[in-house]
């Protein structure tokens, strides 16, 4: 009696094992093949519907085959149109002791002298706009294709959206934050300050 | 029904009769409850912040004494098996002994578990279709399972052989047996299912081995019957339950090749971790020897490893494991010795170093001391009734009277 | 949502064999729910489905008698008070919110709302906002960039309403060390000085919503599940603090209320989601959950909207032309952790 009770005790426990199989599994092998297999063309929302910006704010950039905004920079410029003051060339502008007016203590923290030059962004007789390498004018508001000139990978790094600042959200049509924006052309470094946090709880936990 | 009637009330004139040192026993042990039950009272108040857990270390004094717990209810059962499946008389008398014990020692594990909860007004969420009981992906769903079953057998077995004795009839070896039979699969199963509990996490390498399911089995089955030795000695000194030396003898020999297995479980352990330790040898790292200068452990750790190994060296002779003095100690030491090993030893280290290899380390402030001391008088208590009423039955001094 | 959860334990016999056939990889979601041919088992099981609804109308009543009785009986209450003890006593008795239909959501979300204006006087923005198709949020970090100025953890502080006391912080920035790697363990998470420190670089870390997390499988209650865009997301109605999920979680992602958590009255951010920032009680699990009640909005969670360097970069997995998958597709991008299967949706990248 005992042996065939037994067996059956343990076909029902073997059963009862076999069958609590762990989870549901997923039917996608690792995380990868699940975005590829459910990827679909999503429409971001446009700039209208997302309502965070005017839309006459925004410049549109093609960079690489992608498309996004930036805002306009143009505008947000206090003494736009340079042209306003500088009627001579900057050389002269300089020596005539003018005194000293709006940008005047502007130093090149930029690369070296070998590299860089006031001249080397800014057109001597056009100041409204920039200037590239090989002497073509450039729009202040697509001042990020004179920073191409030199770092090319961190705009291919931008307009992708691996580098800069994103504006607009995961949803919105995008909107990102130009070079300038964020590194001052004249000083571009990235500056050193303290964290903006004291953790005293963790000090006093890990002592 | 007027049998059961009659049962619980001579149960209950019997549990609250007795001598000086009985009375003295039970009074002490409501003592220790009462502050215990202060000191959770404090701990629903105020949140498990008066706890010495953290976000680094979120198991600790309770989590450990659980962990041991279910290994000495689980080992109730190894009395059990050559007793009845065997057929070996002489473990017959400590079957009643060593339910008790599991059953005090399955109360005072689900009552470390409420402890050890941080909501503990919302465990009716875990009350299968009542509320959500995510079995079989969650092993805390398979523990609440196999540990209420447990509970419910041990509770039922020698309740009906205890019902039928008090009748003065014999229990019905066609009912028993079969029960008794799926305790000893069940004993296992507990046991090697709160172990799962910590091997199934690949977030932890210090417990996600192969070999932490044998290793609480070994543990348990050497810390386990230990106690029941205790509690024998102490049965036989103070009431007249005869238990003969040969149960006793027989009882340590399950102890003493438990520990042995326990002591090579170690070595093993050892051996992995230490002859090429890797970045997941850390947490024994900080338990043997400290990490950073962090060495709170190291001291419990050395302390629980001699205390095995001098027991298991006292057990393995002959001569020492027969004189039952010296087996008594020797029973108590390991106890004890499998005590930290499992709770300090096991839980708190797998939390340290934390995930990004951070150390916070653990010590149990007082109020989660009181409440742990405040469970185990509890255990004790229930041991206590029942081991008494039990007894009283089997000797024929609580009977049905017509 | 509801037929991928086990309200109960079912041998889902059916299911099984179902999830053999495709596991021969044919790539195709199969999201049309296993058509139960009743076998004797479900056939039994299925007799609970009418138990629990019979169980909800026995809760039904004895919520209204009983709050009826508390509303009459006490008679020195004043409406207030009283209306508050029938809030709490409803929201004890609430099931899990996976399992609510829309009706009890709404209802749950107006209990909170009017529990918060009875407490404090003032109104917030309770969204119980579900998950948009064809979403599947990742996140990605941009090792270079990262200067351990910690803005992302203050304004993920902010938006979340953790715990001043105890300082709560879903995010860790750890200042690891150059040339040793990305060694966690000799790494500081602790400084405070100024930054970026010579001869370190910083990373951040918190909650990694796992597309396999094992947190999920190991909660005894389901009170932490992945919704369909991917979050990993916790009903704190629902969790009893166990904890077992903190133990399970390899990469520190969840915190704990060991204390009541406190904000104060005027820094509490008042758009709140029911699984994201809303108010927390004692006892509760809580842990990063990408902003839900931003994201769900379009809006970028408060980390990526704070970080001053541009580092953290967020977006839609299964939108091809997003940022986050153009990092992916042309970064050098690993996981932490990957050998333990977890599969996390957060990557890290250097320049």
């Amino acid at each position: 009696m005992t042996s065939t009770s037994s067996i059956k005790i343990l076909s029902c426990i073997l059963v009862f094992l076999v069958m609590a199989c762990k989870g549901e599994k997923e039917e996608y092998h690792n995380l990868i093949d699940k975005i590829e297999a459910k990827s679909v063309e999503y429409k971001r929302k446009s700039i209208q519907e997302q309502d965070l910006f005017d839309p006459n704010d925004l410049v549109q950039i093609n960079e690489n085959n992608i498309q996004f905004h930036i805002q306009n920079r143009k505008n947000k410029i206090q003494s736009f149109e340079c042209s306003e003051c500088h009627t001579k060339p900057v050389a002269q502008l300089q020596t005539e002791g003018l005194g000293k007016k709006a940008h005047w203590d502007v130093t090149l923290k930029h690369a070296d002298k070998n590299t860089m030059s006031c001249l080397s962004c800014h057109k001597d007789n056009d100041m409204n706009n920039l200037q590239s390498v090989t002497g073509k004018s450039i729009d202040l508001n697509y001042s990020y294709q004179l920073c191409n000139q030199c770092h090319n990978q961190e705009v291919k790094d931008w307009a992708g959206g691996a580098h800069g600042k994103n504006l607009s959200g995961w949803q919105g049509s995008r909107v990102s934050k130009l070079c300038t924006e964020c590194h001052d052309p004249h000083d571009p470094s990235i500056k050193k300050r303290w964290p903006s946090r004291y953790n005293s709880v963790m000090v006093s936990e890990r002592k | 029904m007027k049998v059961f009637k009659k049962l619980v009330k001579d149960s209950i004139i019997h549990m609250t009769y007795g001598r000086r040192s009985y009375h003295i026993w039970m009074a002490v042990l409501t003592v220790l409850m009462l502050v215990g039950m202060f000191c959770y009272s404090l701990q629903l108040e105020h949140g498990l912040s008066v706890t010495g857990m953290n976000d680094r270390v979120s198991w600790g004094l309770y989590i450990s004494n659980f962990t041991f717990l279910v290994g000495v209810a689980a080992a109730a059962v190894m009395l059990v098996l050559p007793a009845y499946i065997l057929k070996d008389i002489d473990f017959k008398q400590a079957v009643l002994i060593g339910e008790g014990l599991a059953v005090a020692a399955l109360f005072m594990c689900l009552a470390f578990v409420v402890a050890d909860m941080g909501g503990p007004a919302r465990l009716w969420h875990i009350i299968p279709f009542i509320g959500v009981f995510n079995f079989p992906n969650s092993m805390l769903t398979w523990d609440v399972l196999v540990l209420n079953g447990y509970l419910f057998i041990n509770l039922s077995i020698p309740f009906y052989i205890l019902y039928q004795r008090y009748q003065g009839k014999t229990p019905n070896p066609k009912i028993y047996i079969p029960g008794v039979f799926i305790s000893v699969f069940w004993a296992v199963a507990i046991h090697l299912v709160t172990a799962f509990l910590y091997q199934g996490l690949q977030a932890r390498p210090f417990w996600n081995n192969a070999l932490l399911g044998p290793r609480f089995l070994a543990s348990a089955f050497a810390a386990g019957p230990s106690l029941i030795i205790i509690a024998l000695a102490i049965i036989r000194k103070f009431t007249d339950f005869k238990i003969e030396d040969k149960t006793i003898k027989k009882i340590a020999l399950v102890v003493t090749v438990a520990a042995q297995i326990n002591l090579i479980m170690l070595i093993s352990e050892l051996f992995k971790e230490f002859y090429a330790p890797t970045h997941h040898s850390e947490s024994a790292y900080y338990l043997f020897f400290g990490l950073h200068g962090k060495a709170r452990l190291v001291p419990w750790i050395w302390t629980a490893i001699t205390m095995n190994v001098t027991a298991t060296i006292i057990l393995t002779f002959h001569k020492l494991r027969n004189n039952l003095n010296i087996l008594y100690f020797a029973c108590a030491l390991l106890f004890i010795g499998i005590w930290i090993e499992k709770g300090f030893g096991l839980i708190v280290p797998g939390f340290i170093p934390g995930p990004w290899g951070k150390i916070v380390e653990y010590f149990p402030t007082l109020t989660e001391i009181g409440v742990t001391i405040g469970i185990w008088a509890m255990g004790a208590f229930i041991f206590s009734i029942l081991a008494r009423t039990g007894i009283a039955i089997e000797l024929g001094e609580i009977k049905f009277k017509k | 949502m509801k037929k991928h959860i086990k309200k109960w334990f079912s041998l889902d016999l059916n299911d099984k064999k179902k999830k053999d056939d495709q596991c021969g990889c044919s790539g195709g979601g199969c999201n049309s729910g296993p058509k139960e041919t009743k076998d004797g088992y479900n056939q039994v099981f299925d007799v609970n489905m009418n138990r629990r609804q019979a169980f909800k109308k026995l809760t039904a009543g004895l919520l209204i008698g009983a709050g009826a009785a508390n509303a009459s009986c006490s008679v020195t209450g004043d409406d207030a008070s009283k209306e508050k003890s029938e809030i709490e006593w409803e929201e004890y008795f609430k099931g899990n919110y996976k399992l609510m239909s829309d009706e009890e959501r709404d209802n749950t979300v107006d209990r909170l709302v009017r529990s918060y204006e009875l407490r404090t006087g003032s109104k917030v923005n309770l969204s119980s906002k579900d998950a948009e198709p064809d979403v599947l949020f990742g996140y990605a970090f941009n090792i270079s960039k990262c200067q351990g100025y910690m803005d992302c953890v203050n304004a993920c502080v902010e938006e979340n309403n953790q715990d001043r006391d105890s300082q709560m912080q879903y995010i860790r920035i750890h200042e690891m060390n150059d040339g040793k790697g990305l060694n966690f363990g000799e790494a500081d998470d602790t400084y405070y000085h100024e930054v970026p420190a010579a001869g370190h670089f910083y990373m951040g870390t918190q909650c990694f919503h796992c597309d396999n997390p094992p947190c999920i499988e190991v909660c005894p209650v389901e009170a932490t599940w992945r919704e369909k865009d991917g979050l990993v997301v916790i009903d704190y109605d629902w969790c009893i603090g166990c904890r077992y999920c903190m133990a399970a979680c390899p990469y520190d992602g969840r915190r704990f209320n060991w204390d009541t958590p406190e904000v104060p009255e005027v820094e509490v951010n008042k758009n709140q989601h029911y699984l994201g920032n809303r108010l927390r009680k004692k006892g509760v699990m809580e842990k990063c959950t990408f902003c839900i009640q931003r994201t769900r909005n379009g809006k970028n969670p408060a980390c990526v909207e704070a970080c001053p360097t541009g580092s953290r970069i967020f977006g839609n997995l299964l939108d091809p032309e997003s940022e986050i998958r153009w990092v992916l597709e042309n970064k050098k991008v690993f996981r932490l952790k990957e050998d333990l299967g977890t599969e996390p949706k957060f990557w890290y990248f250097m320049d």
